[in-house]
């Protein structure tokens, strides 16, 4: 009898030991310091804009990368360029189409370590209901306590990539070969995740 | 010396008319340089479609003060009919206006939120129009108090007004140029000189008798 229950609370254990870690390894997304924005040609000049509300989903340990993962969810609406008529014709169909898509996600199958503190995410980026193949080069800032929330660790990611928006469906290509909208944005990615120690 | 005062009358609106259609060609706003074939079409007619609403607007105001000029050259009967219908026409190219500039960039993609403060300016604009459209066309069947009615009709006719001008100011970048908002803000000023006029005037005649 007695060994029965050693039996099942071992194997209740294992269950649960696993399950604690990853929780520790969850980031949660500090939002007044983190951006998602991206930069595009317009005839000669550059336009920038973010992404005002977007929400992830972080679970990340250098030493587990194979149980780290990334998901990015931006609500689309809530792009800003600074110029409000600019916003609109953007969420229209021309470009994003936000009414019939009002997201983009990102969600990662797998976490590579690079060079230099740069860790790859590869995984499915989802534009307009379709998924593509995309890897987000993260390069890790540091961890460290936060210096003003005692009891917290903050951790720093930085990311940029060039994608060609014709690709993923963002717009026909009518501006492009107008020469008023440039097809390659950069997207630059800034990130400050806290978790409790 | 009626039909003199009939045709400066007829002269003006037809001026102010030809201004306000001419400028989404002469001053084009910067949405319509991304616009093609269709879309372009539809945006420029509901660009047209809300300066003729906004013409309208500033004539309504003018026919709602009368005066012993547009009395004298109309009679208070007509211009009391042509103020009732314009009402209903300024209610039609305002919701015209309002579908042909929402059409090219998708009706799911409605302008709403903060940042889009002048076209929210325009959306309760439009609401106070049917508003009170409907209120003056079935007045007698919603069972209106006449005095109630005209306290508040006559305030929100000028509410509309202000309205309208801050709405075009702010929503269309042709007005960023100095001769359209000139033009515009002198119509307006010129217009609250004018009821102004009318009812110091009213007042005097009042008073006399």
């Amino acid at each position: 009898m007695n060994y029965g229950r050693i039996v099942c609370f071992l194997l209740l254990s294992l269950l649960i030991i696993p399950a604690a870690h990853s929780a520790d390894d969850n980031w949660e997304l500090d939002k007044a310091h983190s951006n998602v924005y991206f930069s595009v040609d317009h005839i000669f000049s550059k336009v920038r804009g973010h992404f005002n509300d977007f929400s992830t989903d972080i679970v990340f340990n250098p030493e587990a990368l194979d149980k780290s993962s990334f998901t990015f969810t931006i609500k689309v609406n809530y792009i800003d360029t600074n110029i409000s008529k600019r916003d609109k014709h953007l969420l229209s169909a021309d470009f994003f189409d936000a009414g019939k898509y009002p997201t983009m996600t990102f969600t990662s199958t797998s976490v590579t370590a690079g060079e230099g503190g740069v860790y790859n995410v590869t995984g499915k980026l989802t534009v307009k209901g379709k998924s593509y193949d995309s890897t987000l080069p993260l390069v890790l800032a540091g961890v460290k306590e936060h210096p003003a929330v005692p009891g917290t660790e903050v951790a720093g990611f930085n990311g940029k990539i060039l994608i060609d928006r014709l690709s993923y469906g963002i717009g026909t290509g009518k501006f492009y070969e107008m020469g008023i909208v440039g097809k390659d944005v950069e997207v630059f990615v800034s990130l400050e995740v806290t978790r409790s120690k | 010396m009626d039909y003199l005062k009939r045709l400066i009358a007829v002269a003006i609106f037809l001026l102010a008319l030809a201004s306000a259609l001419s400028l989404p060609y002469v001053y084009e706003s910067q949405t319509l340089w991304y616009k093609f074939g269709f879309d372009k079409t539809t945006l420029r007619a509901g660009q047209l479609a809300g300066m003729l609403a906004l013409t309208l607007l500033f004539t309504q105001i003018i026919l709602a003060a009368g005066g012993s000029f547009l009395q004298k050259a109309f009679g208070l009967k007509n211009i009391m009919q042509w103020h009732r219908t314009n009402g209903v026409l300024i209610v039609f190219f305002a919701c015209v206006h309002v579908f042909l500039i929402l059409v090219p960039e998708g009706l799911a993609n409605l302008p709403i939120g903060k940042k889009f403060w002048p076209e929210m300016v325009g959306s309760l604009l439009l609401w106070t129009l049917i508003a009170m459209v409907i209120s003056s066309r079935y007045r007698e069947k919603l069972n209106l108090d006449y005095k109630r009615w005209r306290a508040i009709h006559k305030p929100l006719g000028y509410l509309t007004v202000l309205l309208i001008v801050v709405h075009v100011l702010y929503v269309s970048d042709s007005f960023d140029h100095t001769v359209p908002k000139s033009i515009l803000l002198v119509t307006f000023m010129a217009l609250l000189v004018r009821v102004v006029w009318v009812k110091v005037q009213a007042r005097i005649q009042q008073n006399k008798t």
